[in-house]
C-alpha cells in the first residue's frame, strides 16, 4: 500500500490531559478514517516518524492536529520549546485542527496562568497574535474533550476536498450550529419549567437549579451521542458548557439565579421574552410531570 | 571506572518522559526520570466551589479520568461524614460506581497490553508481527467504555458521581444494553486475548497452568518466558494498596506478609530535576498497581507467580492482564444484581456543607489514587492529589532507589530498561498533574 498521495497527518500534544486522544480512540470507525491519511506522528498510535523526528522539524505535514493549550515559553520537549515545534508545523500544514477546548480557547489549563496560557489562535474569545498567520487554515473543535465524531467529520471533509462551513470562532456549523439542549431527553420538562430538584432522577430538567448550561452551550452532544450511547444530560449530569470560550466557570452543579430566574437564558432569547414565557408555562399544572415516569417498587 | 550517562526520550506512553541512564561497566547503575510539565490542577482548584473538583480533577488524565472523579467524590463524602453528615449510599449507587470504575480499568489494561506491551516486547526481542494490535485494543476499549457511558453519560470526562450517589437513573433497558456490551467484551477477551473460556481461565490457580492460556496473552507469556522476563525488573518487593475494591482491600505486603496501612504515613517529597513529587510510606518506596493488588489480596495465581518469579517483569505484566478477567467477570455480576428500585442518590442537591476536610482513595488502573480536600466557606482552600504513578515512578532518594529505577538497574541495555519502565504503565500526565 502506498501512502504517497495521502495527506500527511501529524497529531501534536501541547499542555494536555490526553483526553482528546482517548476520546478519538473510541471512534468505532477509527481505522477507516485514518486510512485516508498517512499518520506521520500520533501520541499513541504507531506512526512513521518518532517524536525525536518531530522535534527535529523534519516530518512532512499536511494536516496538523493540536491538542492541549499553548504557552510561548517554558514548556519544553527534549529541551525544545513546544510552541516553536507547533509553529513550525503550523506554517507547513494546509489544515490546522485544534481539538478540545484547551487547544482552541485555553480551557482548564489556562487557569493555572491566564496571562501566559491560551489556545493556539484564540485566548478565550479573543484572537491571539498567531491568529492572522494561521486563521485561513484553522478549524476549531472545542469540547472537553471533543467528541470523536466531530473530528472524523472534519478529517473526512478534508480528505474529500470539501469546504467546511465555519462560524466566527472557526467551529464547523454542522457540529456547533446546535446547542447541547437540542435532543436532550429532558426537553419537555424544560418547556414547562419543571426542575429535577435533585440528582439521580430521569424526570425533570437540570437548567433551573442544578447548573445545566445546555440551552446556551454550542455543541451536538445530544444529537451525536457520546460513545454512540448517551450524553451527560441524559444521564442526569448538567452540561458544564465545556465547548465554550469561557469554560471553566464557577459552580458547575448550581444554577446562578436572579430572583429565582436563571442568570443566563437560552441562546438568542431576550430576558424579558423569557420571563413572559416562564410565567405562562408555570401557570399550567400538568399532572404527568408531577409524577415519576415509572415506579419500580410498586 | 568512568560512568556514561545517556539521555533518552520515551514516547507512546501517556505523554512523554525523559530518562537519563547512567552506565557503569556496561550495566545500568542509575536512572533519573524526568517529566516535563506541571499543569497545576491543585492550584487551579483553589477558590473553586467544593463540587467543582468533580469536573476539574478528571482533567488530570484522559485515560483514568473516572478514577479521579471517584476519588474526588469520595473525598467530599468523607469530608461530609467527618463534619457529621452520615451518608449511606444505596447498594445501587455503589454497584454502579464500581461497575463504571471496572470498565475504566479494563479499557486501560487492554490498551496497555495491545498498544504498549506486545508491540514493545516484540520490537525488543526482534519478533515483530505484522498485526495491527491497535485495532484489537480500540475494539475492546471502545466496547467497554460504551457500557460505562450507559451510566455515566460519556467517557472520557464524565462527572456523574456526586455526593450521595450517582446522577443517572437507569432503566432495565439501559442495564440490558450494558449487559450485552459486557458480554461482547467477554467474548472478545475469550476468543482473542486468552483463547479459552473465562471460567476455565479464572479456575487456574498456579503457574503450572500457563500452557492452557492461548490467544495474544498466551503469546505474550511465551515471549516473556523465553526471553527471561521472569528474572528481570525486580524492585523492592514491597506493595501497597489504599483503595477499597473487589481487587484488594487496603494493606501492604512486604515479601508475602500483609499488614494494615495508615494513610497519615504517606509523604510527598519534591524532587530535583522533575516536576513530579515522589511518594513514600514511612520513608520507604512501595509499588502500587495490579501486582500490588494481587499480592495484598493474596490472589492465588499471582502469589504462585510471585513465588517463582518474584516482583519481576513477568509477574507485573501478568497481574495487570489478569485483572481484566477478574473485572469482566465481576462487572457482569454487578449488573445482574443491580436493584433498580433503590434511589440513585441519597442527598438532595441543595444539601451542601461549607466546612470540611476529606480524603478519598480509589484503586485506579495504575494503583492507589488519593485525593484530599480542604473546604472552608464552601470553597476549596487546599487540594492534594497523589497519583499511582508518583509511587512507582519517583526518583531515588539518598536512602533507596525509586520503584521503577530499582527495577531498571542492572539492565544491560536501554532497550531492555525502557521495556521494564513501560511495564509500570507509565503516565506522565498523572505523575505531574
Ligand atoms: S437538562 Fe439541560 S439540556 Fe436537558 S432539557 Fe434541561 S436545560 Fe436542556
Ligand atoms: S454536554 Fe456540555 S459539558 Fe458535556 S461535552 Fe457537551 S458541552 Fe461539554
Amino acid at each position: 500500500m502506498t501512502c504517497q498521495n495521502k495527506p500527511k497527518l501529524l497529531w501534536l500534544q501541547s499542555i494536555t490531559c490526553n483526553g482528546n486522544t482517548h476520546s478519538f480512540l473510541n471512534h468505532p470507525e477509527l481505522f477507516f478514517i485514518l486510512s485516508h491519511f498517512e499518520v506521520v506522528h500520533h501520541p499513541v498510535l504507531d506512526s512513521s516518524y518518532s517524536m525525536e523526528d518531530v522535534i527535529g522539524g523534519i516530518v512532512p505535514c499536511d494536516v496538523l492536529i493540536i491538542e492541549g493549550s499553548f504557552q510561548e515559553e517554558g514548556f519544553l520537549k527534549s529541551g525544545v520549546e513546544v510552541s516553536s515545534i507547533i509553529k513550525h508545523y503550523a506554517n507547513k500544514a494546509k489544515h490546522i485542527i485544534s481539538v478540545g477546548t484547551c487547544a482552541t480557547f485555553g480551557g482548564i489549563f489556562k487557569q493555572k496562568n491566564p496571562e501566559a496560557i491560551s489556545g493556539f489562535c484564540f485566548n478565550g474569545e479573543e484572537k491571539t497574535e498567531r491568529y492572522s498567520t494561521h486563521a485561513s487554515k484553522l478549524i476549531s473543535l472545542p469540547g472537553c474533550p471533543m467528541h470523536p465524531r466531530w473530528l472524523s467529520y472534519v478529517l473526512l471533509m478534508i480528505s474529500g476536498k470539501k469546504d467546511i462551513p465555519i462560524d466566527n470562532l472557526h467551529r464547523p456549523v454542522e457540529l456547533y450550529g446546535y446547542t447541547v439542549h437540542t435532543g436532550c431527553t429532558r426537553n419537555e420538562y424544560f418547556e414547562w419549567k419543571i426542575d429535577t430538584k435533585t440528582f439521580g432522577l430521569k424526570e425533570g430538567c437540570l437548567f433551573y437549579e442544578t447548573g445545566c448550561r445546555g440551552p446556551y452551550t454550542r455543541g451536538s452532544c445530544n444529537k451525536i451521542l457520546w460513545n454512540d450511547i448517551n450524553s451527560k444530560t441524559r444521564a442526569g449530569t448538567p452540561c458544564f458548557g465545556c465547548t465554550e470560550p469561557n469554560y471553566p466557570q464557577e459552580s458547575f452543579f448550581r444554577t446562578k439565579t436572579n430572583m429565582g430566574i436563571p442568570d443566563k437564558v437560552p441562546l438568542g432569547v431576550s430576558k424579558r421574552a423569557y420571563l413572559t414565557l416562564t410565567g405562562v408555562a408555570k401557570s399550567f399544572t400538568i399532572q404527568r410531570f408531577t409524577e415519576r415516569l415509572m415506579e419500580y417498587d410498586k | 571506572m568512568t560512568n556514561v550517562t545517556v539521555k533518552k526520550l520515551i514516547e507512546k506512553i501517556e505523554g512523554e518522559a525523559e530518562l537519563d541512564f547512567t552506565f557503569n561497566q556496561g550495566e545500568i547503575e542509575d536512572v533519573k526520570i524526568n517529566f516535563g510539565f506541571y499543569r497545576g490542577i491543585e492550584e487551579i482548584l483553589r477558590g473553586h466551589d467544593a463540587w467543582d473538583a468533580l469536573v476539574i480533577t478528571p482533567r488530570v488524565c484522559g485515560i483514568c479520568n473516572h478514577a479521579h472523579l471517584l476519588a474526588a467524590v469520595r473525598a467530599i463524602e468523607n469530608g461530609y461524614e467527618n463534619a457529621g453528615l452520615k451518608i449511606n449510599l444505596t447498594s445501587k449507587a455503589k454497584a454502579i460506581r464500581e461497575f463504571t470504575l471496572s470498565c475504566e480499568l479494563i479499557q486501560n489494561h487492554i490498551k496497555w497490553l495491545y498498544m504498549t506491551i506486545l508491540p514493545q516486547l516484540e520490537k525488543f526481542v526482534g519478533a515483530v508481527s505484522e498485526e495491527n494490535y491497535a485495532i484489537k485494543a480500540t475494539y475492546l476499549a471502545s466496547t467497554i467504555t460504551k457500557a460505562l457511558a450507559v451510566f455515566s453519560g460519556q467517557w472520557p470526562h464524565a462527572s456523574y458521581a456526586i455526593p450521595g450517589g450517582v446522577t443517572c437513573d437507569p432503566t432495565h433497558l439501559d442495564v440490558m444494553q450494558a449487559q450485552s456490551l459486557v458480554d461482547e467484551s467477554i467474548k472478545f477477551f475469550e476468543e482473542v486475548v486468552i483463547g479459552l473460556s473465562i471460567d476455565d481461565y479464572l479456575a487456574m490457580e498456579s503457574v503450572s497452568c500457563f500452557s492452557q492460556i492461548h490467544g495474544d496473552f498466551g503469546k505474550l507469556l511465551r515471549l516473556m518466558l523465553v526471553n527471561d522476563m521472569g528474572d528481570k525488573g525486580y524492585s523492592h518487593d514491597r506493595f501497597i494498596v489504599f483503595g477499597d475494591s473487589i481487587l484488594a482491600k487496603p494493606g501492604r505486603s512486604i515479601i508475602t506478609n500483609v499488614t494494615n496501612v495508615d494513610i497519615s504515613c504517606v509523604q510527598e517529597n519534591e524532587q530535583k530535576g522533575t516536576v513530579s513529587k515522589a511518594v513514600t510510606y514511612r520513608d520507604k518506596f512501595y509499588e502500587v498497581g495490579p501486582l500490588a493488588r494481587g499480592m495484598v489480596a493474596k490472589t492465588p495465581i499471582v502469589r504462585s507467580l510471585h513465588k517463582r518469579f518474584k516482583d519481576s517483569v513477568l509477574s507485573r505484566v501478568f497481574a495487570r492482564i489478569h485483572e481484566v478477567a477478574l473485572l469482566l467477570d465481576y462487572s457482569k455480576g454487578l449488573l445482574n444484581k443491580l436493584q433498580l428500585d433503590e434511589p440513585s442518590c441519597v442527598l438532595n442537591a441543595d444539601v451542601r456543607l461549607n466546612d470540611f476536610d476529606g480524603v478519598g482513595t480509589v484503586e485506579a488502573a495504575r494503583g492507589s489514587l488519593i485525593h484530599k480536600t480542604t473546604v472552608r466557606d464552601g470553597v476549596i482552600t487546599n487540594y492534594d492529589i497523589i497519583t499511582p504513578t508518583q509511587w512507582n515512578l519517583g526518583n531515588s532518594t539518598k536512602a533507596e532507589q525509586g520503584i521503577a529505577i530499582e527495577a531498571m538497574t542492572g539492565s544491560l541495555s536501554i532497550e531492555e530498561a525502557t521495556f521494564i519502565f513501560r511495564t509500570f504503565d507509565v503516565c506522565s500526565v498523572c505523575t505531574t498533574q
